[in-house]
């Protein structure tokens, strides 16, 4: 039975991919478990691991730093700007400055810095770790004694998640500062009056919230491309590409899912 | 494939940069948390305001009451009492609470965009202070609650608006009837044009006039003649030499011969006395002279008459009247 034979090889093969797609979130989740617990584990810090924490956290935020708060801040006055005009229009002026703050600092300046170091470091990381597979380095580092989850990977999850916050720290607070000034002008007399909508945005839950949230993408945008960079086979070069490729998209797809849960927490 | 060794100090300064971004970030973060919290007036002390309500929709944790439009408090927290009423917790902070004094007067307000309001009045700035804890009661100011009849007399008007701005309506008409009469008044015979409705009657109005205009002009020249005319009539009749002279000179003329008229009767009188006395026997003689008499007497009081008719119209006579002896 020809027919049969190709179902049943279909459905092996679709069973497979799908086994392997779990398998990858598996893997994913373990690592980034593990990641969790090694960072908040005293004994991980040590001089060789500062060195490439601090060596993350210069290529992934400070070298960044200048231009993506420009970007930040002229992507945030224009926001404020359109959010301001249209609230005026309609006749919600009062409501402006509550709606550009939630929309910027809570929402999207958030996304936008880890979507920022994602698309940047978590695809440097991500090739970095596949080409080590690819070239059996980390057996290499194995035999020496060295364990390249601590000294290698676990520093640049710290890195990273220190990263994606000091960013968005930076970016949301020129965007209160930028806030202010797009709605009351070069004044103080309205300080009053911003610090009670800001008081009203930011209330502990939605504090809490944000915190876990920047830190989810921290995670998220190291832990990810780490994960799937160790997934490579050795010896074969030509799947650095494809590696890069899926963990990008898982990257995507994760960072999504955090917004989207995020979303549904504060509003439904 | 090559890669960077990890340990190689490639990069200057390193420690200090990330150390820079670390304390910016720390910063920026405690300070974050610490300014939400003092925005969220955690730093200030509060006094207590319970308002209660019936409905308290729309009404959040967080919320600004606000006192001349500035925000002098929050709501903290709500409650729903065992009697079904709302308790609204306030906390208001203790430098405006001066605003609020004991017959203030707190409302909700719900409008049909944006969310609730909650504003406190005061009339009576002299009141004591509101004291903390204070409980008074929310009164509470649907907005949407009076569409039904805003629209039910919304509906009217506009049926009126309609009937007036109708193609046949009066306002309509009179407007048409109105262009009209400017049209006319603006035309060639002004305002005359838009009394009288064309502008022939216009022109024949302005002939007439014209007309009345030259016929008072004549009428002038001819009063004038007139004067002149008079004054030669006064002249003639009342002058020196005039008419009237010669008139008098007349009557006077009349006046002696009437005067001679009653001598001669006079004398004639006398002569039928003494004939009377003469011959008082001759009875037909007597009766024949009786009639003579009574006929000189008819003849005298027609003369008198005249006499007095003369008078009346020429008031000139001495003598008035024409006495038989």
């Amino acid at each position: 039975m020809p027919a049969m034979d190709s179902l049943i090889d279909l459905l092996t093969r679709r069973g497979a991919a799908l086994l392997a797609w779990l398998r990858g979130w598996r893997r994913l989740g373990r690592f980034g478990a593990t990641a969790i617990v090694e960072a908040l584990t005293p004994a991980t810090y040590n001089s060789a691991t500062r060195s490439v924490v601090q060596k993350q956290i210069y290529f992934t935020a400070w070298q960044i730093l200048p231009g993506f708060t420009l970007f930040a801040a002229v992507l945030s006055y224009v926001l404020i700007q359109i959010v301001v005009d249209t609230a005026r229009d309609y006749g919600l002026a009062q409501h402006a400055l509550e709606m550009s703050v939630r929309i910027l600092v809570l929402e999207i300046l958030p996304l936008l810095t880890a979507l920022f170091v994602g698309l940047r470091s978590g695809a440097a990381i991500n090739t970095e770790v596949a080409l080590m597979i690819v070239h059996n380095e980390m057996k290499a580092l194995e035999e020496t004694g060295v364990d390249p989850m601590r000294f290698e990977f676990i520093p640049r999850v710290i890195g990273g998640v220190i990263s994606v916050v000091a960013l968005t720290a930076v970016a949301s607070a020129l965007a209160l500062v930028l806030a202010y000034v797009a709605v009351y002008g070069f004044q103080f007399f309205s300080l009053p009056e911003f610090n009670r909508v800001v008081g009203n945005v930011f209330d502990p839950p939605a504090i809490a919230l944000l915190w876990a949230k920047v830190f989810a993408f921290g995670l998220a945008v190291t832990v990810i491309p780490i994960s799937e960079g160790l997934a490579a086979p050795a010896d074969k070069l030509f799947f650095v590409p494809i590696s890069v490729l899926r963990g990008m998209v898982r990257l995507f797809f994760v960072l999504m899912l955090v917004e989207v849960i995020s979303l549904a927490l504060k509003y439904i | 494939m090559e890669r960077a060794p990890v340990r190689a100090p490639l990069i200057k300064n390193l420690e200090f940069k990330v150390g820079l971004l670390l304390v910016l970030t720390l910063v920026l973060a405690a300070g974050f948390l610490l300014y939400t919290m003092y925005a969220r007036g955690a730093f200030e002390r509060t006094q207590r305001l319970i308002l209660v309500t019936e409905n308290a929709e729309g009404v959040q944790s967080g919320m600004a009451m606000t006192y001349a439009g500035f925000p002098i408090g929050r709501v903290k927290r709500l409650d729903l009492a065992d009697d079904g009423e709302v308790r609204v917790e306030m906390a208001i902070p203790v430098k405006d609470a001066r605003w609020l004094r004991q017959s203030s007067v707190f409302t909700l307000e719900k409008s049909l965009v944006g969310g609730a309001r909650i504003r406190a009045f005061t009339n009576q700035p002299d009141d004591p202070i509101l004291e903390d804890g204070a409980e008074r009661p929310l009164l509470t100011g649907d907005a949407a609650a009076e569409i039904p009849e805003i629209m039910a007399q919304v509906q009217d008007i506009l049926a009126n608006v309609k009937a007036m701005t109708q193609a046949d309506s009066s306002i309509n008409q009179s407007l048409v009837h109105v262009k009209t009469v400017t049209e006319r008044m603006a035309g060639e015979h002004g305002v005359l044009g838009g009394v009288l409705g064309s502008p022939e009657n216009a022109g024949k109005v302005i002939q007439a006039v014209d007309r009345s205009n030259a016929l008072l002009a004549s009428l002038n020249d001819v009063s004038h003649k007139a004067d002149g005319m008079l004054g030669k009539a006064d002249q003639r009749v009342f002058g020196p030499d005039g008419v009237m002279d010669e008139v008098q000179k007349s009557v006077t003329q009349i006046n002696a011969i009437l005067a001679d008229v009653r001598d001669s009767l006079k004398k004639a009188d006398a002569i039928l006395a003494n004939g009377e006395a003469i011959s008082a026997d001759v009875k037909a003689a007597t009766t024949d002279i009786a009639v003579l008499r009574a006929e000189v007497d008819d003849s005298l009081t027609k003369v008198n008459h005249l006499i007095n008719e003369i008078n009346r119209k020429w008031p000139f006579a001495r003598e008035v009247e024409v006495k038989l002896p």
